[in-house]
This record gives C-alpha cells, structure tokens and sequence, in this order.
C-alpha cells in the first residue's frame, strides 16, 4: 500500500509533561485506523500534529502528495491552513458547525473556502447530504436536526472538498449506542468508497474494532499497532464523486 | 429551604471555591461585564452630571434650556439602557456551564435564576462603583464645558447619594435583565440551550414606522403656523421623539429584509456568514447598531435646525445668540456621548460573541478557515447593518425638515459638511470598537486548549 502520510521521530512537548515521545507512524491510503489510549496518553495530540494543527517539537511529517511529498513540519501558518481546507476533512466529536447556518450552507461553505462558487458549492453539498441520508433536510438549521443527523452534516463536510485523510476526534463519543453505529456506518462507508484514509481518535472499542488497524498510545508512545487487518462490516458502498464533472454515484448508498 | 436562601448560601461558596479559575477565565467570565457595567455606570453619571446644571436655573429661559435636556437625555439614556440590558445577558449567559451542572446536581430553575441574578448583580456593583470612579476622573474636564457664557463647574459633580443612586439603579437594571435574559435560555441538567423562538421582525413595524413618519412630516410642514420659537423647538422635540420611536420600530425588519437580500446575492464566505449573522437575530443586530441610527438622525435633524436658529439668533437679542451656541454646543456632546455608547456596545457584543463561539471558531481554524476571514464576516454583520441604517435615519430626518434642509444647503453647506465629519468619525469610532472586539479570536485561537468544546 501507498504511505499517504508519514511521522517519523514525533515529539510534542507541554509544560511537565510529554505527549509525543519520538513517535514513527505511516498511514497507508484508503486505510480506516484507529487511534486508542488512555487519557493523557497522547492520541488527540498525534491527530493534530499530523493534521497541522500542532507543531511538533520535534521530527518530521511528509504528506505524499500526487505531485511531491509535503513537510507539514515546515510549512507557515497560511500554507498549513490551505492545506487543512485542501488536503484534509475533519469531524469533531460535537460536529463544530456554524448554527445560524443551514445544513446545506455548513457543507457547502468548506467548498466556497477553496474558491468553488456558491451555485456549485451547494449542488455538491446538496449530493452529499443526499447520500448520507439527509436528503431533504438541507435547508434545515443545525438546532432542527438531531445529533447524529448533526455529525452526518460534519461528516459531508469533511469530505465534500475531495479530502484525501479524514481526522475524527471522539465522532460519536456525544451520541447514544444506536446513533452512534448509525454514524460510524456513514463514516466508514462513506471514507471507503471514496478511497480515503481515516485516523479516527476514540475510547470506544467498538469503534476501534470496525477499523482496518488500531494504534495504541501509552505515555506518548505507540505501544500497539495492529498493521493492516482486513476490517469487518459491509463492503464499501459508493458516496458522489467530489469533483463536479465527474459527478456520479458508483451505488446505492444504504446507510 | 427556599430557592432564595439556597442561591444565597450557593453563589457565594461556589465564588469561593471556584476563585483560580474565575481568575483564569478573567476576561471571558467577568471582565466583559464589568466593563461594560462600567462604561455604562461612568456615561449615566456624566449625562446626568452634565444634565443637572439646567435645574439649577429658574429664570425665563431656563424652561428651554430644560426641555432641550430632556431631550438630549432621553437620546442617551435609550442606547445607555439597550447598553445596559446587553451587559446584563453576558452576565447572565457567563455562567452558563455551571448552572447547567448545579441542575444536575439537584438544584431547581428558581435557585438557578436567582443564582444568576445575585452574580449579575454583584458584576454590576463592581462594574458601576468602577464606573463612579471613571466619572470622577471626568468630571474635572466636564466643568470646563461652558452654557449661557461660563464654565459649569463644580455643577458637573453629582452629590454622592445621586451617584449612589445611580449605581443601585445599574444594579436594580443588571438585576431586571439577568431575569428576563434567563427566559431565553433553557438551563437543564444537561446544559444550557437557546430557545428556538421566531425573531419578530415582522412587517407590521414598518407599517406603524410609516405611519409614525407621516404624523411626524405633517407636523413638522405646519412648524411655521406654531408661532413661537419655543413652541417650534417643543413641536420639533415631539417629532423627534416619534422619529425614535420609529426607527426602533422599523430598525429589526429594515435589517432582516436588507440581509434576506444579501444572503441571496452572496457569493464569497464571509458575505454568507454576515448575511445569516444579522438573519440569526435582526433584533441583536439592531441593539448593536441602533444608537448610530439614531446619532445619524440627530445629527441632520438638529444640524439643519441648528443652522436655522443660527440665522434666527444673528439678528437676536445676546440671550438667544448665547442660546444658539449652547445649543450646539449640547449637540455635540450628544453625539460624542451617542457614538461612545455605540462604540462600547458594539465592542462589548463582539467580544462576547466572539467569546460565546470560542470553541465553533477554533474549529473552523482547524479545518483550515483564515482568521481574517472570521474576522472579515463579523465587521461586515456590525458595518454593513450601521451603513444601512445611518444611511436611512439620516435620509428619514432629512425628509421631516425638508423645507428646511434645501435652504441649508443652499445657504449654509458647511453644515452638510460638518455632518458628513461627524458621520465619517462615528463610522471609525465604531469601527476602531468592532476591531477591538473582534481581536478576541485571535487571542481565542492563540490558545485554543482553552476553548475547545466549551461554546455556551
């Protein structure tokens, strides 16, 4: 499989203590891993350094890109922003979406970000809804859907601008057992189908267990790794293509 | 035991226990409100400071005198009251988090709302003594303004228990507002929702507006049948209060209708984030801007009237010449105090929705929004509404003196250009506030560990 993105020698620092203790880490493309560890063990802190969201102290993270490999490690502020809108999606544990905005405009606004027109943007997003089961709904605002109707919003969003590594911190860590399979269904198909990798943080074994690999961290340092086991579940339906001209769906999208 | 006396015994331990991280939360927590509390405490005291020399007088103009104050005074006290109920909600909605937890530990909705009420109204103690210490240190150089030919003096300083009163009504209001504030807010065991309540910027404000202006433009075509110059000034007075009255009327649907069409037209992100930022609450928008509406209508209506009674005093006896000036120089302190209280209230509800949404702005940093976009969106919400606004006070006082404004402009358009100044500062002033307010998200982003996950 083809490395995507690459930790090597990771560490991370805070006053007292050490999150990140020379860590080396490859995500292969199209993997779903899940990230596990008690907490203070340093998981949340390896998402966000490979995401760009932390620096690191020290050592270095390439993401492969089709062109060349970036050092994320080394880029300013501003390219680590564009990069996040560009190359990334995430999903946070509360979804983190604008209220005053409806569910259409919330996904479409990561688009409009890159510089898509708004007309496009929103048939895209509106494709995206469709097919993760909120069809209808998109002129609804987030205060009128439910919690998991709510992460579905956050999960289009994640992969409506074509993000090739999606980063989930806690996704259904607010939600009830039942929601929160529905949820984790919508996550892992959705990423699967399009052939994206998934880094999911989380304390919950069940949705460790539905991953491909599970990386575990204690003190900062992974002391687990169960390399690439074929994941259970369903196979991968199809989710719509992100680029607009080639807009399509592979199949029905039964979540 | 009652719902008083449990909040009595609560509020105080848990200020105690919780005192590190109240002073960790700082500004987030205490400091806005107080802040505010403050500027409204310290604007109250000066108006009326200012105010109290005309009472002092009792000969044959001082009626005119006392009329044009009253005027100047209900002008100032709208906003400063608005100011005043917009720091009691922070107050209030500062502590959501834990009154969500003390129901779920049992306390019920009464205990809760006093809770709220007693921190509220301690916030307001501390904000308005700060505020009377403010005043003092103003009232020095509020003496050396001068009416009828001298200095007010020591007539600027309040006796102290009018400054006391002063701050037992700030409170008496933080008080009133926390109350009212909670009932917009759900506060259950498992946190503190908004209620989902319909704005009511409805178009039958602008129908009672429009019906307002017309009585006011009537009136103000029969200005000259009215005979006297003080009987003209109480007619004009009448017309302006209806003129308010009008504009808060209309301000909410105006802006609900203007950001229906900007949302529709939006094209670039922050364009549709300002859009649904002013349609979220029109109401919220209007506080914000309201009292630059009502600066911008003061400042034609009474630069066109001032203009006039300065044609009429050039041929007057000294006491309407002295009159005329004193006047102006009452409308200029009106606008300095109108575009503060603007400014204050502009700066103050940026910092605090700034603050409310810490966590959603951190996680649009995450996924890779740049800050001067978030920033772009929030000036926009504050200064497109202001321009709306400004624009149609300015047009809608213009129109009630309209047999008047054409023959300024002819005779006097210096006058137009001192409006245009006084328009272009208030703008940066507000501005200058918004900017001020808005530099919260980066001191928010800066340390996002903070803020993640706790949005109120």
């Amino acid at each position: 499989m083809n490395a995507i993105l690459q930790a090597q020698q990771l560490t991370k620092h805070y006053p007292g203590s050490i999150a990140l203790d020379h860590v080396d880490f490859t995500a292969n493309a199209g993997q779903s891993i899940a990230i596990i560890g008690p907490s203070g063990s340093g998981k949340t802190t390896l998402l966000h350094c490979l995401a760009g969201i932390l620096r690191p102290d020290a050592g270095a993270i390439t993401l492969n890109t089709p062109s060349s490999p970036l050092r994320l490690d080394t880029l300013g502020d501003a390219a680590l922003s564009r990069l996040r809108r560009e190359e990334f999606g995430f999903v946070f544990q509360q979804g983190m979406l604008l209220p005053e905005l409806t569910a259409l405009e919330n996904v479409a606004l990561a688009l409009m970000l890159n510089g898509t027109d708004r007309t496009t943007s929103e048939a895209r997003a509106a494709e995206w809804l469709a097919a993760l089961g909120l069809a209808g709904m998109e002129q609804r605002r987030l205060g009128e859907l439910s919690g998991g109707q709510v992460q579905r919003v956050a999960i289009a969003r994640a992969q409506v601008t074509g993000a090739r590594v999606v980063f989930a911190d806690e996704p259904t860590g607010a939600l009830d057992s039942a929601t929160s399979n529905e949820v984790l269904d919508v996550l892992l198909h959705s990423v699967a189908a399009n052939g994206r990798t998934l880094l999911v943080v989380t304390h919950d074994p069940n949705v460790a267990a539905r991953c491909e690999r599970v990386v575990e961290l204690r003190d900062g340092r992974i002391v687990a790794d169960s390399g690439t086991v074929p994941a259970p579940g369903p196979a991968a339906p199809a989710a719509p293509a992100t680029e607009p001209a080639t807009t399509n769906f592979k199949g029905a999208f039964n979540v | 035991m009652s719902s008083l006396s449990m909040a009595l015994r609560l509020t105080p331990y848990l200020a105690r226990s919780n005192g590190s991280s109240f002073r960790e939360a700082g500004l987030r927590d205490a400091g806005l409100p107080i802040l505010a509390f403050g500027t409204v405490t310290a604007l109250l005291l000066t108006v009326a400071g200012g105010s109290q020399v005309f009472w002092s007088w009792s000969d044959d103009i001082a009626g005119t005198y006392q009329a044009l104050a009253v005027v100047a005074m209900v002008l100032l006290i709208i906003p400063l009251l608005t100011l005043g109920a917009s720091a009691a909600r922070l107050a209030a909605r500062r502590r959501d988090d834990r009154l969500a937890s003390l129901r779920l530990l049992g306390a019920n909705s009464a205990t809760v709302v006093w809770m709220t009420v007693i921190e509220s109204t301690v916030l307001a103690a501390v904000g308005a003594v700060a505020g009377a210490g403010l005043y003092a240190c103003v009232a020095p150089f509020l003496g050396l303004i001068q009416f009828r030919g001298q200095a007010i003096g020591s007539h600027a300083w309040l006796s102290v228990p009018s400054i006391l009163g002063c701050v037992l009504a700030v409170c008496v209001l933080a008080a009133a507002s926390a109350a009212l504030g909670l009932r917009k807010v759900v506060v259950t065991p498992l946190g503190v929702r908004t209620r989902q309540t319909a704005d009511g910027a409805h178009w039958v404000r602008g129908l009672i507006a429009a019906v307002v202006v017309v009585i006011g433009v009537v009136a103000m075509g029969m200005l000259s049948s009215f005979g006297t110059f003080i009987v003209i000034i109480a007619v004009m007075g009448g017309c302006f209060g209806l003129a308010l009255l009008a504009l808060n009327l209309m301000g909410p649907w105006i802006l609900r209708l203007r950001a229906s069409s900007q949302l529709k037209h939006a094209k670039k992100p922050e364009q549709l984030l300002a859009a649904r930022t002013v349609l979220e609450s029109p109401k919220e928008s209007w506080r914000q801007v309201g009292g630059v509406a009502m600066t911008s209508f003061v400042g034609v209506f009474v630069g066109v009237g001032m203009a006039v009674a300065d044609t009429m005093g050039t041929g007057g006896d000294a006491e309407t010449t002295l009159l005329v000036r004193d006047i102006n120089t009452g409308v200029m302190i009106t606008l300095l105090g109108s575009f503060l209280m603007v400014a204050c209230s502009a700066g103050v509800n940026q910092a605090a929705a700034v603050l409310d949404r810490a966590s959603t702005l951190v996680a649009l940093d995450r996924v890779g929004m740049p800050q001067k976009l978030m920033v772009a969106a929030r000036v926009k919400a504050v200064m497109s509404p202001l321009f709306l606004v400004a624009g149609i006070s300015a047009a809608a006082a213009a129109a009630l003196v309209l047999p008047l404004t054409g023959a300024v402009l002819l005779t006097q358009p210096v006058v137009f250009l001192t409006i245009g100044g006084v328009f272009a500062a208030g703008f940066l002033l507000v501005r200058l506030a918004v900017a001020a307010g808005t530099a919260q998200i980066s001191q928010v982003l800066a340390r996002p560990e903070r803020y993640a996950g706790m949005d109120s």
